[in-house]
């Protein structure tokens, strides 16, 4: 199993940089960069982080085909391994529709949704192996209907952090033979709670709850409890008032918050349902404190 | 009366310029070397989807010329949203403070066709874009503008130190433009034009007191003398000459009969079959090439016009390090 600490880019590219540091001297084996529209360019930071570490994995991603063209991502992709070496690797998914919008990008839906990261993926991977840097290739996902195109990725990465749904996608997924399994877990594992860290785990939760579809919401009974959240987000876009309305049982279904000592427990079972590499989300890098207490802990665990 | 005397003497300064279509090595040669040189900068020109990302390199070449100012000259917002650029240019801010510079325009005429693309309106999406990613970085909601589609956008990363904003533009309009609300300018096209619009816009920016507005020249330059450079010089001026539109050509005064066969060629062979109808006097119009001394003449008779910074290369000519030696070194003497 490999393990990935998710940085937060709403941070300075400094103290993202000074994280990634600290995450590559405590083992982790990638550091994951996100990017949306809201939030400082990932690839500027990747390029920053790659400067400034000599060997950890750097995964960029999410990134969306709806905001950057597959020629930027491949062009994107080319220039951080041209200049750094092959420590490069990418997640595309369709992105954050709420967000998307904010930015005038109004997502498709349904089957022209799929076959458009589908050609997506085709066309960066032909453009990278044209480069000569045809590196890994990560479908970030979480519905039915994008489950079923990850065969043809390299990896998936599944937006979820509780086990009974982590299980579901994985039954979703056609796993082909080369398809890796990875998880991007909102996570707070603790060795002292402190609850104003754990408050902060209710905003990516409460966006990936809002991002699901309803098919997975319906499944895991929680479409009626987040009508109005999603009502709300339809029409007013004010990011607080829709947290407010949802209920903190439906954050707690789209995070993980437990003392560190549990952590061995949690990853055994995602290993036994096929999971190969776990990325610890926000608010896990919130601190660097948090951060060393989940790498000490991972390098006792490298057994697993 | 001193005062002013000092002010027109100043020597401009000197840049050197690379595209995102030169491959890497170079890239980061030219970086470090400009690093350790008496060079005031590096700008960086987007080859629209040729090699690679703008801002990922422009990143790159920062963190190997961490002293030097560096600056995308330029990038349009018509192929990318405009939150992307702003992110970005907030990006490159932080990873050296007080040293990046944002350079937009329409984007080449034929680069925008090539990727099925074309602006109606240029001068509104250089107004709104300039006041859009100003909005952003001040840390602005914004909602829908008339050109960029935003509803309740919010930046979550931190309020971004003031970014300068270059427009590198070449018709009256966007020239006018720029002067009341960019920067600084970035300008290339025959050199007859250069030497006209910097006295529109000296003019234009002298009305409205600015005293740090930046007139930037960059032609492509080569340190030649072979037949083989002066080949490749004919090359890169088809480049611009197929870009370049009646209403330069009509400023500059020229009136060949040769250049709507360049355009037409360019568009449907590429620049390499249209090189050939670049004649000696459009190559001398818009390149410059020469001995370093020569390039270095031709640099100060343009800060004479009035430019601030004039720009080396590409093409450079060869070896490419060698050739910016040769022109930092020539620039220092001038």
């Amino acid at each position: 199993m490999t393990f990935g600490l998710g940085l937060n880019v709403h941070e300075s590219v400094g103290d993202v940089a000074r994280k990634s540091i600290v995450a590559e001297a405590l083992g982790f084996d990638y550091v994951w960069i996100s990017d949306s529209p809201s939030q400082l360019y990932g690839p500027i930071v990747g390029a920053v982080v790659a400067a400034k570490t000599s060997k950890i994995k750097i995964g960029l991603g999410v990134m969306s085909p709806f905001l950057h063209s597959p020629k930027q991502i491949g062009a994107t992709l080319n220039t951080l391994v041209d200049a750094y070496g092959p420590r490069f690797e990418l997640c595309i998914g369709p992105g954050d529709r709420m967000q998307l919008e904010h930015v005038g990008i109004h997502l498709i839906r349904g089957e022209k949704l799929t076959s458009k990261m589908a050609a997506a993926r085709k066309e960066i991977a032909s453009l990278l192996k044209k480069a000569d840097c045809l590196e890994k290739i990560w479908l970030g996902a979480q519905g039915p209907m994008m489950l079923k195109i990850a065969k043809t990725f390299d990896g998936v990465l599944i937006n979820f952090s509780k086990p009974e749904m982590i299980e579901w996608a994985i039954r979703e997924v056609d796993v082909a033979r080369n398809t890796e399994i990875g998880v991007y877990v909102t996570s707070y594992a603790y060795s002292t709670l402190n609850p104003n860290i754990r408050k902060l785990a209710k905003v990516p939760a409460a966006v990936v709850a809002l991002g699901a579809s309803d098919s997975v919401l319906k499944r895991f009974g929680l479409y009626s409890k987040l009508r109005n959240a999603r009502k709300l987000a339809e029409v007013a876009p004010n990011l607080e008032k829709i947290l407010n309305q949802v209920p903190g049982e439906v954050m707690d279904e789209f995070s993980i918050s437990m003392r560190i000592s549990q952590l061995p427990t949690y990853l055994t079972q995602l290993k036994r349902l096929g999971v190969s590499h776990v990325v610890f989300g926000y608010p896990q890098n919130s601190s660097l404190q948090t951060v060393k207490e989940l790498g000490r802990t991972i390098r006792k665990l490298r057994e697993i | 009366m001193g005062l002013s005397c000092a002010l027109i003497l100043r020597r401009a300064d000197l840049d050197v310029g690379i595209t995102t279509n030169l491959p890497m090595e170079h890239v980061l040669k030219i970086a470090s070397f400009t690093e350790r040189s008496s060079a005031y900068g590096i700008w960086i020109g987007e080859d629209m989807n040729r090699r690679y990302d703008i801002f990922t390199l422009t990143s790159i070449v920062m963190l190997n010329a961490p002293s030097k100012m560096v600056g995308i000259g330029v990038t349009s917002p018509a192929i990318r949203n405009i939150t992307t650029i702003a992110r970005a240019a907030a990006a490159l801010a932080q990873t050296a403070p007080g040293q990046f510079r944002l350079g937009i325009g329409v984007g080449g005429l034929q680069d925008l066709a090539r990727i099925g693309t074309s602006v109606e309106k240029p001068v509104a999406m250089l107004r709104d874009a300039s006041e859009t990613l100003r909005h952003i970085w001040r840390g602005s909601t914004l909602n829908q503008g008339e050109t960029f589609e935003l509803k309740n956008y919010a930046p979550k990363y931190n309020r971004t130190e003031r970014i300068p904003l270059h427009f590198g533009v070449r018709g009256p309009k966007l020239l006018g433009l720029a002067s009341r609300i960019a920067d600084g300018v970035i300008l290339s096209g025959p050199l007859p034009y250069i030497e006209r619009v910097i006295s529109i816009i000296k003019g234009a920016v002298r009305d409205r007191g600015l005293v740090n507005f930046r007139i930037t020249v960059w032609l492509p330059t080569l340190i030649a003398g072979k037949r083989t450079s002066k080949q490749f010089a004919k090359v890169v001026a088809a480049t611009v000459i197929a870009d370049t539109t009646a209403e330069v050509f009509n400023l500059a005064g020229i009136s060949e009969h040769g250049i709507e066969k360049l355009q037409r060629t360019a568009r449907k062979r590429g620049y390499q079959a249209a090189a050939k109808y670049v004649t000696e006097n459009l190559l001398d119009s818009f390149t410059i090439s020469g001995s370093a001394r020569h390039v270095c003449d031709v640099f100060d008779s343009i800060r004479k016009l009035g430019a601030d910074e004039v720009i080396f290369g590409p093409p450079y000519g060869h070896p490419i390090l060698g050739a910016i030696d040769k022109v930092v070194k020539a620039w220092a003497r001038v």
